[in-house]
């Protein structure tokens, strides 16, 4: 017993000491992150996170900007995901399985390469430094996951249950918006919420898209912050920006930790 | 049938979640249509702590309206690198967002090579250009073009404690010589300090060990000279800073914020840095307050000292659809008055000849004319737009040595022949 | 079936994934650069001749292998005694899990940027730490021996409780009568896992390793924030070098040449992976 919960305290220090690091060094005073180990007066100061948060555009609109590629992208993704899962697990033994094989093969490309490309034909359209734009490449790339997640959800049901549906008269899009949809619920959550974090945490693609300062995501203004102090390095402004960047994903950790983990383990357990 | 109620419910979730999009959306769209057409603007670009610097002096531009004109500052990432990066991902998403943008001596002849910036020559006026000091006027050019107006003059110092040593060093030797005294005294934790992470600021130092040995990169004729026997003994003295514990070993991990920090802190008797640095050493914060003189770079007996030259300047791009402007603008920050009041508060050296003979900047600072002279031994980096790739070349090789153990003459030999390649790939189309 | 319900999907799929390709196979033919104006010039596989002999593009393949193997078979081990350990019943369990799940659901931005601070020389608390206890620094991020390693560490932290929960989701569904049985026959803990959970737990250490190994193989934001790709150009990944040739050196060509050349190594080496897992695959179903 003992061991077990020595290593669960291990467990528990790996994962939030860094963090907790963090935490510490944002509430410091330039002094005392360069001597963290030393007794100092004054020690504690919210100097870093007035700064912050009173930047030029503050920090907030960095929130915005990704709270709303996160949410229309993962609304696309979902939108088109669910009847692509839908219509794929009716399809062929075969041709499913192809399918499938081939969104696996993209689920597992490296992404970031792309990058070069997406920006040409984002010149080529004319549709940098839009954030509604930057969320079509997120759904795309969080594509081939969402289909493969919601497909193991649809394949689950029963087959009876559609027939006696089309037996009672329901059309296609009726059977799946009042029927079908209703059951997978729980699937749509749980990937909703995966999709949402990808974009959320998406940088390479947000770099190069976007070169307007004010439609910035979180990962990119974060990865940006400048000093108040003209040439020291602004470890204090880092920390409190990572800090104030984790808050809103350790929230949707906490709030739909079950969906995050049977989303997670759907696909793993199914697939 | 509890599936109704399942289904009323996704149904109301839904919705709410539909209205809060939509409001998102009409919010996202109001905001984008709002500007005004008074004057015209000028969106500058500057790398954050240039932003910083200036917002006084953008700020009573804007004020006065007869200037017609407002600037507009975008404040860029704090590292030099990523500002770059910055500029070049928007230039190649065509969305014309900036008018001006303030860049790196090394960047000019990429830039002016994609063909993204504006010829000044149309806009300079008959004896404007000799206004500045001539060291400033080099780095502006690609192919006979002025292409940027220099806004800040930057150059290698040496800075040395003056409460240690009654005269700064003249040679590499006497550099190593006093700072293994004053270390073995016990005065100083380093003697050294510079910047030796991978990355530019490690060239710009290298550059300056060359010169001092008479040694060369790249000279007029397009031969890199990079593994003859002086190359080799300037790496060779860099290396034995380190070894001879000159200079710390985490100093290969040190940019100019670090090197600073150490000296800030009197734990270094000597250390390269550009001009930025005195106005920080006289701080109140500063340890070191009043015991800091600057010197020229270090060099061989037979050898002229040579500082690299730094010098940050503005640009017209090409997208702009109001260059002149863009030009008078430019013109506001780079004037005798703005160079003057940026010397004084943020220790920016000005690019214009009479400010270094300015009676009231003199009886201000007592490193003026230091500066004026460093200034005019400065030398600028080869100007090739592929000055990224060799840069990138020599920094690996040179931090090879420094990190890796890496032989010396090896490492040099393979830096002098990777950048051959670079160069000699560049002929060909 | 609907086609017609597939059918945006494939389309954007196509735009976001078939169109790059081509594009890069296109480019990787053509010159493109500041001597060309930027515009693509065709130049005879000059890029690809240029490959072959680039040492620097060979180097970084090593690192990036390198890279994304060590992580992922240290996230492996450790994610199997995260799950075994999660698996147990104790006190809080639901909150430990939530904690676990954090590194996972940061940016890499924050997180990449969180280590950069601690492995800082001289004020990151590792080296604080060192010299705390007159110990001499080791300069992490700055010793080409060691920083890559560094990165691993952070990579490792942060994916590690990905892997964790899939094979978690594996050992929920292995029966306990399974190890009741196993018991009564007289096999010890040590066994159990041997014979039972290991081999049932397979599926999911093959779906997680190979899942990381593509992630990892692609590594960019981790590597650019942490290290820029130094010391001496020793954690530059394939990726990196890509991004460096297109947004610093304005050689689009040559982009384009490295990112087709490193799909290639992937899949070789998915391949490769694929066939010795199926190799130990029937050697153990032999056995």
């Amino acid at each position: 017993m003992r061991k077990q919960n020595n290593l669960i305290c291990l467990l528990v220090l790996w994962s939030l000491l860094p963090f907790c690091w963090q935490i510490y060094t944002s509430f410091s005073t330039p002094e005392s992150i360069l001597n963290p180990f030393t007794y100092q007066e004054n020690r504690w100061t919210l100097q870093n996170y007035i700064q912050i948060l009173s930047a030029n555009p503050p920090f907030w609109r960095y929130l915005y900007n990704s709270l709303l590629v996160g949410l229309t992208s993962t609304a696309i993704t979902i939108l088109i995901a669910t009847p692509a899962a839908y219509s794929l697990s009716k399809a062929k033994q075969h041709l499913s399985n192809t399918l499938k094989l081939l969104l696996l093969a993209a689920a597992l490309f490296p992404y970031v390469l792309l990058f070069l490309s997406l920006l040409e034909i984002a010149r080529a359209i004319g549709i940098a430094n839009n954030l509604f734009a930057l969320s079509i490449p997120y759904s795309a790339l969080s594509m081939p996951l969402a289909v493969l997640l919601l497909n193991s959800a649809f394949s689950d049901l029963p087959n009876e249950l559609e027939e006696a549906a089309i037996v009672e008269g329901l059309g296609l899009f009726q059977r799946i918006r009042w029927i079908l949809i209703p059951l997978i619920a729980p699937a749509i959550a749980s990937t909703s919420i995966i999709v949402f974090l990808f974009s959320w945490n998406e940088y390479p693609i947000a770099l190069t898209w976007i070169s307007d300062s004010k439609l910035i995501t979180l990962t990119v203004a974060i990865a940006r912050i400048a000093g108040s102090s003209v040439y020291s390095v602004p470890y204090g402004a880092y920390a409190a920006a990572t800090v104030l960047g984790a808050i809103p994903l350790i929230l949707i950790v906490l709030l739909f930790q079950k969906q995050i983990v049977s989303g997670l383990t759907q696909g793993a357990i199914k697939g | 049938m509890n599936n109704r109620k399942i289904v009323k419910g996704i149904k109301y979730s839904n919705f709410k979640y539909l209205l809060l999009t939509l409001i998102l959306v009409i919010f996202n769209i109001l905001g984008i249509k709002a500007q005004s057409k008074k004057a015209v603007e000028i969106n500058f670009l500057m790398p954050a702590p240039f932003a910083e610097s200036t917002k006084d002096l953008v700020k009573e531009f804007n004020q006065d309206k007869n200037n017609k004109i407002n600037i507009k500052v975008t404040k860029g990432p704090l590292e030099t690198e990523s500002v770059s990066d910055l500029a070049i991902s928007s230039l190649l998403l065509g969305d014309n967002s900036f008018d001006v943008i303030l860049i790196d001596i090394t960047w000019l002849p990429k830039y002016a090579a994609a063909g993204w910036l504006v010829s000044l020559d149309q806009f300079i006026e008959k004896g404007e250009w000799e206004s500045l000091a001539p060291g400033a006027r080099l780095g502006n050019s690609y192919e006979n073009k002025i292409y940027r107006w220099p806004f800040v003059a930057d150059m290698g110092l040496l800075y040395w404690r003056s409460d240690l040593m009654p005269e700064p060093p003249k040679t590499p030797e006497e550099l190593i010589d006093i700072s293994l005294k004053l270390k073995q005294a016990g005065k100083v934790k380093y003697g050294y300090v510079w910047q030796g992470r991978q990355y530019e600021g490690l060239i710009c130092v290298f550059l300056e060990v060359l010169n001092a040995f008479g040694g060369g990169w790249i000279n007029d004729s397009n031969e890199i000279t990079l593994s003859n026997k002086k190359s080799i003994q300037a790496a060779n003295w860099l290396k034995r800073l380190i070894s001879s514990g000159v200079s710390p070993k985490s100093v290969t991990n040190f940019s100019e914020t670090e090197a600073l920090q150490a000296f800030k802190e009197g734990n270094a008797a000597l250390m390269r840095n550009w001009p930025y640095a005195w106005a920080e050493l006289q701080k109140e914060s500063s340890a070191v307050k009043g015991k800091v003189s600057i010197a020229n770079m270090i060099a061989k007996n037979n050898q002229v000292p040579v500082s690299t030259l730094g010098s940050w300047g503005f640009s017209v791009l090409q997208g702009s659809k109001n260059k002149s402007e863009a030009y008078r603008a430019i013109k506001y920050l780079t004037s005798t008055n703005s160079q003057k009041r940026l010397f004084l508060n943020n220790g920016y050296t000005p690019t214009r000849i009479d400010l270094f003979k300015d009676k009231e900047l003199i009886s201000n600072s007592p490193i003026l004319a230091m500066l004026g002279k460093a200034l005019s031994s400065a030398k600028p980096r080869p100007e090739t737009p592929y000055y990224a790739q060799i840069s990138n070349i020599l920094q690996t090789q040179i931090s090879a040595i420094l990190t890796d153990n890496k032989p010396i003459d090896e490492a040099m030999k393979l830096a002098e022949i990777k950048t051959r390649q670079i160069i000699s790939s560049s002929g060909q189309k | 079936m609907y086609p017609i319900l597939l059918l945006p999907a494939l389309i954007l799929l196509f735009g976001v994934f078939g169109i790059p390709i081509v594009r890069y196979i296109w480019l990787s033919f053509h010159t493109s650069s500041v001597l060309t104006d930027l515009l693509p010039i065709p130049n005879n596989g000059a890029n690809w001749i240029r490959l072959f002999s680039d040492s620097r593009f060979w180097q970084d393949a090593i690192q990036t292998f390198r890279f994304a193997i060590s992580s992922v078979i240290l996230e492996i081990l450790i994610a199997i005694s995260i799950a075994i350990l999660l698996n147990q019943t104790f006190k809080n369990r639901g909150i430990v899990r939530t904690i676990t799940l954090l590194p996972w659901a940061l940016p890499t931005t924050i997180m990449a940027l969180s280590w950069r601070w601690i492995f800082n020389t001289p004020y990151g608390p590792i080296e604080q730490i060192l010299t705390l206890f007159h110990l001499n620094s080791i300069n992490i991020l700055s010793s080409p021996k060691i920083a890559w390693f560094a990165t691993v560490i952070a990579d490792v932290w942060k994916t590690t409780p990905f892997i964790a929960l899939i094979i978690l989701a594996g050992l929920q569904t292995i029966p306990e009568d399974l190890y009741e049985a196993f018991k009564l026959e007289g096999g010890n803990e040590f066994s159990a896992f041997q014979k039972i959970t290991l081999p049932l737990l397979q599926p999911y250490i093959f779906l997680g390793l190979l899942f990381r190994f593509a992630q990892a193989f692609g590594v960019f934001d981790l590597i650019q924030i942490m290290t820029g790709g130094g010391p001496a150009s020793t954690t530059e990944s394939l990726s990196l070098y890509a991004y460096l040739n297109a947004l610093r050196y304005l050689d689009f060509g040559y982009s384009s040449t490295i990112i087709i050349a490193t799909f290639i190594l992937m899949i070789i080496f998915s391949l490769f992976t694929w066939i010795l897992i199926r190799q130990t695959k029937s050697l153990l179903s032999i056995r």
